[in-house]
């Protein structure tokens, strides 16, 4: 009696559709009354001593804190005096993310504050799920505006106009291998030394003579060799590409490139001589798991400033990290975390004023990234930018963990947990302003005018990306069929559509 | 005159007599009626370009466009053979088992056995898919598989690279749904056949007839209306299919398509990043329809065969 997710959720919409009137007059209740009264006049709004609005803040999240509610109240202190808006914090399990706010969406729930993906961000403004933010960051913004910086705003922007904000934190990422340190150092590895694959596969080859086991295992479940090696800017979902981050802006099919035909040769000539883990495609372990058993050595991984102290920590043991391809900043990597309004709301003015607070005012940044100080964490002696747990706390049993900071508005603004650099903030801006642009930095597609052939051609891609970039299988037998199928399920009709979409955009944005 | 005011009289109170009967048919009906008539709405959906802003009612008609990609896509004829095959095999062999099962279930005189060996077949259904596809993991993976590490090595057989080799596909799902599925099915034709009057054993025994007679010539006879009917149940749902079984079992890997690509993974893949859902209630809506074609279809043929074992 099971269904797919996706022929259930009609079931569910009937469902939610009927209820959208109950919901629809809950959403009235008293704070909103007020709300109608105010939103008349922003300026009367923000004057002091205005009503005390109360904003709904949705954002994924992996528990809920039990200490939630206490934090709330910190940061409704500072809000009420600010901005005279209180916030409710909704934290949506990851999993169920996408789903719950759909139905959010369908039965008009209140909601007026929220977490976008750039993975589903064009969608949703083609969807027309979020109110276009210009005009209210021009009145409330300015914070938003100097913490990201123009350029980067810029990349957030759909049609010409803003729907959402980029989160301030890494906005590019650099391409490469993340090692086991103690294998590193016990077979004299120099990993300043590792700069292309062919070095790498000369690594591989050193540890699988001397360990025995497969040494490249996948960077997570479900993720091919090739998702961390981008040496072309995937314009949204690889699904028609820019080589080179440019490429005069012409898109091309990624699978008929010879570079990627060269990639996968090479992947499966080290599938045969057992450097991959031959269980790859179908592989549930995370690298971290594989590394603690000893069942693995390195990973493709994009990186950051700080990346292989985060590495370490997440794999109990000390790791480092070789760059492949230098930093980059694309769409995909600016837009990944962002807060956008939804259409839902009737707040938008205290909405954005708040998101302002997330942008520039640190005790709101930190009590939402490290909760109440001398509770969750205290300042470590003698350093203002740095915090520790307080006496008998750690991170299982402190009751506020949401190490989430890169979601939070400007993570620049966050205090740096005792163990990494403390001057990783300024290492990542840097990073930042370093880092070469794509061409096409701030194009997103959007993909509903192809929508039919959109859904063929992702079967077709489900189907053969994993098997091909893990090595499983020959290319010379297996990559001309995958290309013949993409091409019966209308990849060049979704590419011919990238490419008057994109072109559309570069007049747009040399017009302007 | 007289006899007007007596049938009213009696037929108020057959009312008041079966009122509480109604009272308890009327939470099943509300449950219906919200569960499964009200969503019937939402059929509207599968012919809308749905925007969130102007809302469902007001979205714009697109006619038959959500449901193009069902059937534009080279794998159209793949997914649909597929779902059709592994449905009717499911039928087939669910049925025969569980019959199988539930006649031996009644043979046993025991109590207490009969109940432990119920629980342990059923015990499978109530198992997560999820946990299913990896105790099957175990037995297949390649580097640590029960089946590739300890099996094939005593028989002397190369390791298989089960999860890319689509033509043992099908016998794995098949065997991995009876497993899990024979136990439920089979207690409806547990409670049919202990539902049968005793006396007709009695008077075969008297006669002579041995135990296998007594299960052809009564048993197979008095559940056949049960029979029926769940098969006709089952051919309803001919054109869904069980997702978990096909998504989760053979770990979504893209090397066994062929042989596990049915409607909803279909589905399901072609739209997890679109997230359309006109297209997802399209596809809802297309196999709900071929599904009630083929009930009335199946219905029509069992009646003109034998008019009491039809359902409708």
């Amino acid at each position: 009696m099971k269904r797919s997710a996706a022929a259930s959720s009609a079931l569910l919409l009937g469902l939610t559709l009927a209820l959208s009137a109950c919901s629809g007059s809950n959403g009235s209740d008293g704070s909103n009354e007020g709300s109608a009264a105010a939103s008349g006049g922003a300026s009367a709004s923000a004057a002091p001593g205005g009503p005390v609005e109360e904003l709904t803040v949705a954002f994924p999240s992996t528990s809920t804190p039990k200490d939630m509610q206490m934090v709330e109240d910190a940061i409704n202190r500072i809000a009420e005096q600010k901005i005279q808006a209180r916030v409710k914090l909704n934290p949506i399990s990851a999993g169920e993310w996408v789903q719950q706010t759909n139905l959010m969406f369908t039965s008009n729930e209140k909601l007026d504050l929220m977490f976008v993906s750039g993975a589903l961000y064009n969608n949703m403004v083609a969807k027309d799920q979020l109110v276009p933010l210009d005009e209210l960051l021009d009145r409330y913004g300015d914070g938003i505006k100097t913490a990201i910086g123009e350029d980067y705003l810029q990349a957030a922007k759909v049609n010409n106009k803003i729907y959402a904000v980029p989160t301030v934190r890494d906005m590019a990422s650099s391409y490469g291998v993340s090692m086991r340190k103690d294998l590193v150092d016990k077979y004299g590895i120099d990993i300043g030394a590792i700069k292309s694959l062919d070095d790498l596969g000369n690594v591989l080859k050193t540890v699988k003579d001397g360990e025995g086991f497969a040494p490249l295992i996948p960077s997570s479940p479900g993720q091919t060799y090739l998702e961390n090696y981008l040496f072309y800017d995937k314009l949204g979902d690889g699904i028609g590409v820019l080589p080179n981050y440019d490429n005069g802006l012409k898109v091309t099919n990624l699978y008929e490139m010879p570079e990627y035909k060269e990639l996968l040769t090479r992947l499966r000539d080290w599938y045969q001589k057992g450097y991959i883990l031959k269980d790859s495609a179908t592989s549930k372990s995370t690298p971290w798991e594989l590394i603690r058993s000893n069942k693995g050595f390195a990973y493709f991984a994009g990186m950051k400033p700080g990346f292989a102290a985060q590495e370490s920590q997440a794999a109990g043991t000390a790791m480092v990290a070789a760059e492949l391809l230098p930093p980059v900043a694309m769409t995909g990597t600016v837009t990944g975390a962002m807060w956008g309004v939804p259409v839902n709301t009737k707040l938008e003015d205290k909405a954005v004023q708040f998101l302002n607070l997330m942008y520039s005012d640190k005790d709101v940044v930190n009590l939402l990234d490290w909760g109440i100080e001398g509770t969750h964490y205290v300042k470590t002696a003698g350093q203002d930018n740095v915090i520790e747990y307080p006496a008998g706390v750690d991170s299982t049993t402190s009751g506020y963990n949401m190490p989430l900071g890169w979601m939070f508005g400007n993570q620049f603004l966050s205090y740096v947990m005792k163990g990494n650099d403390p001057d990783i903030w300024k290492t990542t801006d840097e990073f930042n302003k370093a880092a070469s642009r794509s061409k096409a930095l701030g194009f997103g597609f959007d993909p509903t005018p192809v929508k039919t052939e959109y859904a063929a051609v992702s079967n077709v891609i489900t189907q053969y990306e994993m098997p091909l970039e893990t090595g499983s299988v020959d290319p010379e037998k297996v990559l001309p069929e995958f290309i013949s199928k993409l091409k019966a399920a209308g990849i060049d009709k979704i590419i011919a559509e990238k490419q008057k979409q994109l072109d559309e955009w570069a007049k747009a944005n040399s017009a302007s | 005159m007289t006899t007007t005011t007596l049938a009213r009289r009696s037929k108020r109170r057959s009312l008041r007599r079966f009122l509480p009967l109604y009272l308890m048919l009327v939470p099943g009906l509300a449950y219906l009626a919200v569960n499964n008539y009200l969503p019937l709405f939402g059929l509207a959906i599968a012919f809308k370009d749905i925007n969130y802003r102007k809302g469902i009612w007001n979205s714009d008609w697109i006619g038959f466009r959500n449901f193009e990609y069902l059937f534009k896509t080279s794998d159209a004829w793949l997914i649909t053979r597929n779902t059709l095959l592994y449905n009717a095999a499911f039928i087939v062999l669910g049925l025969a088992l569980a019959v199988a099962i539930a006649i031996l279930l009644s043979e046993i005189r025991n109590r207490f056995a009969s109940r432990l060996y119920q629980s342990i077949i059923l015990l499978p259904f109530l198992i997560s898919i999820i946990l299913v596809s990896y105790l099957v993991y175990a037995m297949l993976s390649m580097d640590t598989g029960f089946l590739n590490k300890s099996v094939l090595p005593v028989l002397g057989l190369d390791p298989i690279d089960w999860y890319s080799e689509p033509k043992y596909w099908p016998f794995i799902l098949t065997a991995v749904h009876l497993w899990k599925g024979a136990g439920y099915s089979c207690i409806v034709f547990l409670a049919a056949i202990v539902g049968i009057d005793p006396e007709y054993y009695e008077a075969a025994k008297l006669d002579g007839a041995s135990k296998w007679m007594q299960i052809r010539k009564i048993t197979m006879p008095m559940i056949t209306p049960v029979v029926i009917m769940l098969t006709l149940l089952g051919i309803g749902r001919i054109f869904y299919s069980d997702f978990g079984l096909f998504y989760q079992v053979p770990m979504n890997s893209g090397a066994l398509f062929e042989t596990t690509n049915v409607i909803d993974t279909y589905v399901f893949r072609g739209l997890m990043q679109l997230g359309d859902i006109g297209m997802s209630s399209a596809a809802g809506f297309y196999q709900s329809l071929v599904g009630f074609v083929l009930v009335l279809v199946s219905n029509y043929v069992v009646r003109t065969i034998n008019k009491e074992n039809a359902l409708f």
